[in-house]
């Protein structure tokens, strides 16, 4: 039986870690086709116009899977549904036709006095329903 | 009825003050390569004005004959270390106060018989590491001459910590592992390190002698690389105008490190943090 090869692993300081990838990473697209470099930089600027877009929350795995599945059948983007999702909640929450005070319970966390907690037919909302 | 609670609240207490209680320990950081222009003198220069600022109190030693840490601070050279091992005047008479929380053993050409006279003593390789002991400093740095003589020994056996500054080329490697054997003739002594760090110096991320030189040290030291400090013109003005890189240029590159997206990789501050992980333990 042939062995795997074993390989040593080093650890790095995190940022000697990611300057030492990003370079690398700089060198192996420098080898790349012109065209390619050029592809791969346009990404670069793409994802970094949308960094500041960027957020994240922890989401019941149901709200995640739910958004998938509507915007893989809408063919839209999931985080533009995410954004109406959010829009109208918000929308609705300063018309006061939201009322959190059935979730709340408090929290024994120091950072927050309270927590809600959800119902399950809200929280398996995003589920699928066979047949629909 | 239950026990009334203040007898055991006040033992608890009184504990935790016990195990809070700390010894005030000085930290001794040496600046060491035997290779010349690798950044020893600038990195201590910033990271002791650095550490002085978060209101450490901190002490830089000149053991330099060419007397540099006291230009770099706008001041004449003087013979500091010559007085307090030659002339046995005490820490307390011979330091400068250069800025808040930090103070200067400064160097000049006098340093040169400070290695005569310490070459003739008893005990020669401690003299250093006594004349240090009880300072009061929270932080003790030394910057080392380019050399291997019985005063660099003094600084290699005064330290826990050593720093070896390297710019990245083709013999940075070799000068770090000389240090390294240095240091570990030392520890055969039965003298103890807490520990020492790589800080690239130099750095400039755009060549790939830097990546390959850069991926060579990695590999062999691991995590005893600190993060690089980005190679910068402004970091050779500051010292033409006897400031420190916080006081010249607290922008710049050589501080802040490189941007990548939303965080900063390298520089000075970066290399501070982990100098304050090494002091706070």
């Amino acid at each position: 039986m042939v062995e795997a090869k074993k390989v040593r692993r080093t650890t790095l300081d995190p940022a000697v870690a990611d300057l030492l990838k990003g370079m690398q990473q700089k060198q192996t697209e420098s080898q790349l086709p012109r065209r390619e470099r050029e592809k791969l930089s346009r990404e670069r600027a793409k994802i970094q116009s949308r960094r500041d877009q960027r957020a994240t929350y922890d989401l019941p795995r149901s709200i995640r899977e739910g958004l998938r599945v509507l915007a893989e059948d809408l063919r839209l983007p999931a985080s533009q549904l995410a954004t109406l999702a959010l829009a109208r909640f918000l929308n609705e929450y300063q018309n006061g036709s939201i009322d959190l005070g059935q979730y709340k319970q408090p929290s024994r966390s120091p950072r927050y006095d309270w927590n809600l907690v959800f119902p399950e037919e809200i929280v398996f909302a995003g589920r699928r329903k066979k047949g629909s | 009825m239950g026990r009334p609670l203040l007898p055991i609240l006040c033992v608890f207490l009184y504990d935790e003050s016990i195990l809070t209680l700390r010894v005030k320990m000085t930290m001794i950081f040496a600046f060491a390569n035997q290779k010349g222009g690798v950044g020893k003198t600038t990195s201590a220069v910033t990271l002791a004005d650095g550490l002085a600022r978060l209101k450490r109190r901190t002490l830089l030693v000149d053991l330099d004959p060419q007397g540099h840490l006291a230009l770099s601070f706008g001041l004449d050279k003087s013979p500091g270390l010559y007085r307090l091992v030659c002339l046995d005047e005490p820490l307390s008479e011979v330091v400068q106060s250069i800025r808040p929380n930090l103070d200067l053993v400064a160097g000049d050409k006098q340093t040169e018989k400070v290695k005569r006279q310490i070459t003739l003593a008893d005990f020669r390789e401690s003299i250093l590491s006594d004349l240090l002991a009880n300072s009061g400093y929270d932080v003790i740095l030394l910057d080392m001459a380019p050399s291997l003589d019985v005063l660099h020994i003094n600084g290699l056996i005064a330290a826990e910590w050593v720093v070896i500054p390297t710019r990245l080329d083709a013999l940075a490697v070799d000068g770090v592992k000389e240090i390294l054997t240095t240091m570990a003739e030392i520890g055969q002594n039965g003298h103890r390190y807490r520990g020492y760090s790589i800080l690239p110096t130099f750095f400039d991320r755009t060549t790939r002698e830097t990546l390959i030189q850069f991926e060579e040290i990695t590999r062999i030291f691991g995590s005893n690389v600190w993060p690089p400090v980005p190679q910068d013109t402004r970091v050779r003005e500051t010292a033409a105008y006897g400031q420190t890189l916080w006081e010249y240029s607290p922008d710049s590159s050589s501080v802040e490190g490189y941007l990548d997206g939303r965080q900063r990789l390298g520089g000075y501050r970066q290399v501070l943090g982990r100098m304050l992980e090494v002091i706070d333990g």
